[in-house]
């Protein structure tokens, strides 16, 4: 397991390599200006111009690629142009806030899509079935800025249970985890049931029933054991997703996290600012695809990298 | 099977026990949260910096008239008034000022206010080393060009009398300066800034600084030493909140004291809110530029053409909700220089079409309309435009791009025609004129119609050098009338602000200019 995983650490290397000089090249042919951007609506030509010198902004794209990547090689992403700040520490700042709502929203997927999922494959056709995969339908379908505001106008605004939006204990989280994870909860749903009945006529779990097992221990050690696989693939991507910042769940409920400084980092064309964020979020995939494979070979261990 | 069921919905039961206990959890910290004894005010993205030298846009301005103060400052109608300078003297040509500090005002660490804080804070602005990017107010004091180059060390212009007097020469005459000294990056700063001064800021405005969370809020306390008088609450609050109808949510919910209305839902809150909504004519334009160096649109009669072919009344009732006042001109109606008299272009479809063909395009043309993707409201009027031009033979083609592409496209002059709104940094018609038809403003300085005319130049520079206010103002009248003859914009109309404010807030009203509101006199009245 150890060598696995620093071969896959190793091989990241290239991967991000690759991430950066497709991000440096893209950023330079998009068109917009980020001194425009920091000098705001009015501003003086001469002022530009030096500012895009002191910027290096004029060197040729080799020169300015090198100096970015010798300045990530020693572990410095750089300063934003717009507000001067080290991108690291603004990264740093809001990932953990984006990691507590994609955590909750990861956990109450799991936790109602897988049980949704099994109560549905249980009995395929009965009400509980054909109730959840309505919720699922429902899920999939909605958009995900409609579900936002829904919640917000039900229990912010109409019931006043819930602050709207905004950041801090457990209220301010219960509405964005429940709209970032309502896609998540449908999709596990759909496809536990998919899994589970695929699983369920199988002869080890006839013999496991056989041998006068309970029901729970058949469906809950046996059956959904082996329906796991496709399950952690949904939600190892659906993680990677949510980490990498979920910008309309994050704007909708005014949430700090990574998702809306990437979006505003776009806006101002703040360069050091995106390409950071790029490769931090690069590494984050990275990792959760790394622990996805890790979790693969401990639900089944028939699957061996070695 | 039903055993494992009922087991199951146990479990419901039990996760929805910890649901409620979680969600009355929840409400208690919320109600915490929201105990705040100050008004809550919000903006839409953080600001950049709370270090005034980087102030460049709106919300980062809108943060810095809290927490510092220039040597002159603007109220909420607009009007100039005197801040940390008391009184102000210029010479009979407008090209030397003085201004004398207000005596016994200190920053927020207790330090007094001297002169010389005042040459090193504009110094600071002015070095190259800050990247600030807004020097072009300070640029008119002489040798500051010089200085913002790196090839002096100094900025002649600035001279410090004592401790308690500046004096200011310009290289030319400008009788607008005083105002540009209002401008938020113009601010004092006590001496030897930290390099993390934009994250703790320092100043002698009406408010301390207390927290920031980026994206999240930012947190001031009342200075009891303010010299304006101290503010009447205890603590101001401005939390950052980027969608507007979470925004309504937030009002709505009475966690914001005041919020603009969406525009959408103008009609809504003018029936269910009425007594809450404050309007108030905002310094800001909203036209299209037409480019006057592309295509057909070089020729005068085919951008009158374009005016008359377009029902702007119309457009501001049914798509603009009748948020606005019809343009008849570039300066807004509450600044002096405007023209009462002067009528918009009419709607003339006719006479659209004689102008046309008497330019020689009886079958029309086709030109591109740039807007930007973020602004929807913009869009919809820019469909609008399209519709009616279409009923002149004029074809558009809508180009719709993110802000940053589109003004870097509308600055080169790569647009023929874009969708475009400026916001006033100064209440003053300079702002509406210098900018936006001096040739030496094209791109980058405002004039993005690059509309050129010798006269209009060599008037708005006259203008600028007259002392004397009445004598500006009918200079202004001039001017304006001699380039709304020459249509470079499609005239559509200057924005009414509107604005909901919490039944509880009193003391506050929507301040015409963005740093004319200081939060000073603004109290929560009820328990919210």
């Amino acid at each position: 397991m150890l060598r696995l995983l620093g071969s896959r650490l190793l091989a990241t290397i290239p991967t991000l390599l690759g991430v950066l000089v497709v991000a440096f090249l893209l950023l330079n042919v998009v068109p917009g200006d980020p001194v425009a951007e920091m000098v705001g609506e009015r501003a003086d030509s001469a002022t530009i111009a030096r500012l895009r010198g002191e910027l290096h902004l004029d060197d040729p794209v080799p020169v300015q690629f090198g100096h970015y990547l010798w300045g990530v090689v020693r572990g410095d992403l750089g300063r934003s142009y717009i507000t001067q700040r080290p991108v690291l520490g603004d990264l740093a700042e809001r990932f953990p806030k984006t990691l507590q709502l994609a955590g909750a929203a990861m956990l109450l997927a799991a936790a109602c899509g897988i049980t949704l999922g099994v109560l549905a494959a249980i009995r395929p056709g009965g009400m509980v079935d054909r109730f959840s995969m309505l919720i699922a339908y429902l899920g999939i379908s909605f958009p995900v800025y409609w579900v936002g505001l829904l919640l917000i106008l039900l229990f912010a605004v109409a019931l006043r249970w819930l602050p709207p939006s905004g950041y801090g204990g457990i209220a301010f989280l219960i509405l964005p985890a429940l709209t970032l994870g309502t896609r998540s909860i449908a999709f596990l749903a759909r496809m536990t049931r998919g899994a589970m009945l695929d699983i369920l006529p199988s002869d080890f779990v006839r013999t496991a029933r056989a041998k006068g097992l309970s029901e729970r221990r058949v469906i809950g050690k046996h059956a959904l054991r082996n329906a796991l696989l496709p399950i952690i693939t949904v939600l190892g991507l659906d993680v990677g997703n949510y980490l990498t910042g979920s910008i309309l769940t994050e704007t909708i409920f005014s949430w700090p996290g990574v998702g809306r400084y990437v979006l505003l980092a776009i806006q101002k064309r703040d360069l050091p600012a995106i390409q950071g964020s790029i490769l931090f979020l690069s590494v984050i995939f990275v990792l959760v695809n790394l622990l996805t494979d890790v979790l693969y070979a401990k639900a089944d261990p028939r699957i061996a990298y070695d | 099977m039903l055993r494992h069921l009922h087991r199951t919905v146990n479990l419901f039961d039990t996760a929805k026990y910890a649901l409620f206990l979680c969600l009355l959890a929840g409400c208690n910290r919320s109600s915490e949260r929201t105990q705040v004894q100050g008004p809550v005010y919000y903006e839409r993205d953080d600001p950049r910096s709370l270090d005034p030298a980087l102030s460049t846009d709106v919300t980062t301005g809108e943060m810095i008239a809290v927490l510092f103060d220039g040597l002159t400052q603007f109220d909420g109608d607009g009007r100039l008034l005197p801040a940390l300078s008391d009184r102000w003297t210029a010479d009979r040509t407008g090209q030397r000022y003085v201004f004398h500090l207000r005596p016994g005002v200190t920053f927020h660490d207790g330090r007094p206010v001297v002169a010389g804080d005042v040459k090193r804070s504009f110094l600071r602005v002015l070095d190259p080393q800050t990247h600030g990017g807004r020097v072009w107010p300070l640029l008119p004091i002489a040798g500051a060009g010089d200085f913002a180059d790196g090839h002096a060390t100094d900025v002649r212009g600035i001279q410090v009398l004592g401790d308690t007097a500046v004096a200011i020469t310009l290289t030319e005459p400008l009788a607008v300066f005083p105002k540009f000294l209002a401008m938020p990056v113009a601010s004092v700063v006590p001496p030897d800034v930290p390099a993390d001064f934009g994250e703790h800021p320092v100043g002698t405005g009406p408010w301390r600084f207390v927290a920031w969370q980026h994206d999240d809020y930012l947190r001031f306390a009342r200075n009891p030493n303010y010299w304006g008088g101290a503010p009447q609450s205890d603590s101001f609050t401005v939390r950052i909140v980027p969608e507007p109808l979470t925004r309504a949510a937030e009002f709505l919910a009475g966690r914001i004291s005041v919020a603009e209305i969406p525009f959408g839902e103008t009609a809504k809150w003018e029936q269910e809110h009425p007594d809450w909504l404050k309007r108030k004519p905002a310094l800001r334009d909203t036209y299209v530029a037409l480019n006057n160096r592309r295509g057909p649109l070089h020729d005068p009669n085919v951008r009158r053409a374009i005016n008359h072919a377009v029902n702007v009344p119309e457009m501001l009732r049914s798509v603009w909700n009748g948020r606005g006042v019809a343009a008849a001109g570039s300066i807004p109606p509450s600044l002096g220089g405007s023209d009462p008299t002067r009528r918009p272009y009419a709607y003339d479809t006719a006479e659209a079409r004689r102008l046309l063909k008497a330019a020689g395009y009886p079958d029309g043309f086709t030109v591109q309309l740039w807007r930007s993707g973020t602004n929807v409201e913009l869009g919809r009027v820019a469909q609008a435009i399209q519709a009616q031009l279409a009923t002149v033979g004029i074809r558009v083609e809508i180009v719709s791009r993110d802000a940053s592409s589109q003004r870097e496209a509308v600055r080169k002059g790569e647009t023929d025609m874009a969708i475009l709104d400026w916001w006033a940094d100064y209440p003053d018609g300079d702002n509406f004129l210098y900018p936006l038809f001096h040739s030496a403003s094209f791109g980058p300085g405002g004039n993005y119609s690059f509309y050129s005319d010798r006269v209009t130049d060599s008037l708005i520079m006259v203008a600028r050098r007259t002392v004397d206010q009445a004598a500006r103002e009918a200079l202004y009248r001039r001017i304006e009338t001699r380039v709304f003859d020459a249509a470079p914009w499609i005239y559509l109309w200057f924005p009414v602000d509107l604005w909901a404010e919490h039944p509880s807030i009193e003391g506050w009203d929507v301040s015409v200019i963005f740093n004319g509101q200081r939060w000073t006199k603004v109290r929560v009245a009820a328990a919210r």
